[in-house]
């Protein structure tokens, strides 16, 4: 007897549908009709919102900022993660699950103590400035506060340890035996990064990219707390659009575009590394 | 023996009715407010803890309990506007540049001041139809002594003294979106020549200040000025206050704004709401937020000027609120005060925004 368990799916997937698009119809919806102000609006379909965003530079340039540190965040993630993911998948130790577990339980704590953590680190009398100005190598403090480096550092430091996990299990895709068939042939180990393990692990690479770049389009926390009331990402334009100037369709708008622009990224970004590949751009 | 029996029946009978009617006065005492529970909407930290060490022992010991809706009153009127006026909380503190939305929502209950008996020793111009006063803030430049004089930097009077390279990205300022930020965004207005209607000249003095970070919670400034982050900054007295007090060498000057003013005033209010079903314990918290033992308490602590009469004399005696804070009432009257019905404060967010973004 044929048993259609993917009945079981249904329940589940209402509830999340309701909860998550349901909900977020309601408020995109109030995107297409005029901002009154103190959280009024009005009763004709209108585009003006999407109007002023898209004419407006100011909005403009916090997407640009938005997409920017997103994507920054995303590129210094893998970069700082695939090594220490490479080394701990490779590792034939006990250390390799010691040292994934403390990842895992790094990724738990609150991104508030993380931030504030990363304060401290770079704040002027802080370990990271002392070392600094210690060395020589800098006539004065660097600060993470109202400027964009800050906020990568901050998004950055948010999402290492996830990034590091999805690494880790992409690594461990890869045959170790393919690497030592490399080197028996001659082939540096530079080279072997380049020409066997980055190829193999571009599909996932490419998934953890757009997975941390999605996170840090909507993170909130990091760049409120180091932007400094400076730098305005989407996500804080949209926490200052409702919660201070209580304005809900402009705010609707603003979260629409974000949400459009995370979308199309993605969706962007997927068809071209599959006409890299299919033009054998980055296979061997 | 029957005249003994009869002596302690009656004695019997007089234990019982004295001991029911100790009872009965005991429950009407303390149960005022049996299992009230009332919602303030008010600030967190510090602020909050003023409020549980005096008036909530106080409601607790009358049977009551109260829950704190915490956040900036920004953010706690942008949970009124979501919820149409059926408010999480009774009572709710509100800042003075806040005062002519709130009338124009008619969220607010009228106050009875026949519940609020310490309304008589505030003035009269800090008592409306729906609200009442209950501080006021002083807005002042805060500055590390220590490291001003290291720098051979002269004490700052003015807003503009702030504008020197040894000070580049080592001031804070409150970001508009902040309880302080517009009333000291309109100081700086000011002092630069603009006015309510033109706060252009302000944005250029902010930007030329080369200010390290907008603040959006006061407890940022105490910590930057203790991670050496910061040796000045923009805000309440009362937060100056609070640093000196945690052992920072501060101390606070209220900037000339032009001839005759000097410093800047931001006044805080308590209203009701409509929707309030316990008017009678909100009208109670009030009067305790406004008795003369809170105000002071708030004062020493919090750095917050008292509405109290009684409360002003008295705090005129602790030496720190003395050196931070303007008590004599001929001063207080030089303060610049924003004149709020001739801002639209999304414009001025607005310009704020599009100035200071990076």
């Amino acid at each position: 007897m044929y048993v259609r368990w993917w009945l079981l799916l249904i329940p589940p997937f209402v509830i999340s549908f309701t909860l998550v698009a349901a909900s977020q119809f309601v408020f995109l919806e109030s995107s297409f009709f005029k901002d009154l102000g103190l959280g009024r609006i009005g009763d004709e379909f209108v585009l003006d919102n999407y109007v002023q965003f898209v004419t407006d530079s100011f909005f403009l340039r916090a997407l640009w900022v938005t997409i920017k540190t997103s994507g920054l965040a995303a590129l210094f993630t893998l970069i700082l993660g695939f090594p220490v993911a490479y080394m701990i998948a490779r590792m034939r130790s006990q250390w390799a699950m010691i040292l994934l577990a403390g990842i895992v339980i790094s990724t738990f704590i609150t991104i508030v103590i993380k931030v504030y953590g990363l304060i401290v680190i770079f704040s002027a009398n802080g370990m990271f400035n002392q070392a600094l100005l210690g060395s020589g190598l800098a006539s004065r403090p660097f600060s993470i506060f109202g400027n964009t480096s800050g906020v990568v550092i901050g998004l950055m430091h948010f999402t290492l340890g996830f990034g590091v996990l999805l690494l880790y299990s992409i690594v461990q895709t890869i045959p170790k035996s393919l690497e030592d068939a490399a080197q028996i042939h001659g082939a540096k180990r530079w080279r072997v990064y380049y020409r066997v393990i980055f190829p193999l692990a571009l599909p996932g690479i490419t998934a953890m990219l757009l997975m941390v770049f999605n996170m840090c389009m909507g993170a909130f926390t990091s760049a409120a707390l180091l932007g400094g009331g400076r730098v305005f990402t989407l996500p804080v334009l949209i926490q200052r659009t409702v919660m201070m100037d209580i304005k809900y369709s402009l705010g609707a708008t603003i979260a629409a575009v974000l949400l459009v622009s995370v979308i199309a990224i993605n969706i962007l970004s997927i068809f071209l590394v599959r006409r890299m590949r299919a033009a054998h751009l980055v296979m061997v | 023996m029957k005249k003994n029996k009869a002596m302690t029946f009656g004695i019997l009978v007089a234990a019982a009715t004295i001991g029911l009617t100790t009872a009965n006065l005991n429950t009407a005492m303390a149960g005022q407010f049996d299992g009230v529970t009332l919602r303030v909407a008010t600030w967190g930290g510090s602020w909050k803890e003023n409020m549980e060490e005096l008036i909530v022992p106080k409601f607790e010991a009358e049977g009551g309990k109260i829950e704190f809706v915490t956040g900036s009153p920004q953010a706690n009127f942008a949970k009124l506007v979501a919820a149409r006026g059926n408010a999480p909380f009774d009572v709710m503190e509100i800042l003075d540049a806040q005062v002519a939305d709130m009338m124009e929502l008619g969220y607010l209950r009228e106050l009875d001041f026949g519940l609020i008996p310490n309304t008589s020793n505030i003035a009269d111009f800090q008592k409306s139809e729906n609200m009442v006063g209950s501080w006021d803030s002083q807005e002042v430049i805060c500055y590390h002594v220590d490291k001003f004089e290291e720098l051979g930097i002269p004490r700052p009077t003015t807003y503009k003294d702030l504008v020197r390279p040894e000070l580049a990205g080592k001031i804070s300022f409150p970001d508009i979106n902040s309880g302080g930020g517009l009333a000291n965004f309109g100081g700086v207005v000011h002092a630069a020549g603009g006015d309510e209607t033109n706060v252009q000249p302000g944005l250029d003095l902010i930007n030329d200040m080369q200010i390290l970070k907008f603040w959006s919670r006061g407890g940022e400034t105490l910590a930057q000025f203790q991670s050496g982050d910061i040796i000045a900054s923009v805000g309440n007295a009362g937060w100056c206050l609070r640093t000196k007090k945690a052992g920072v060498n501060v101390t606070s000057v209220h900037p000339v704004i032009k001839e005759g003013v000097v410093g800047v005033a931001k006044v805080g209010w308590l209203g009701v709401m409509k929707s309030s079903e316990v008017p009678e314990a909100a009208h109670w918290f009030i009067n305790e937020y406004l008795s003369e033992e809170f105000q002071v308490l708030f004062a020493t602590k919090s750095g917050l000027v008292p509405i109290n009469k009684k409360a002003i004399e008295t705090i005129k005696e602790d030496p720190i609120a003395a050196e931070m804070l303007v008590l004599d009432a001929e001063e207080i009257a030089k303060e610049q005060r924003i004149d709020y019905s001739k801002v639209t404060i999304s414009d001025w967010t607005d310009q704020w925004n599009r100035s200071v973004a990076q």
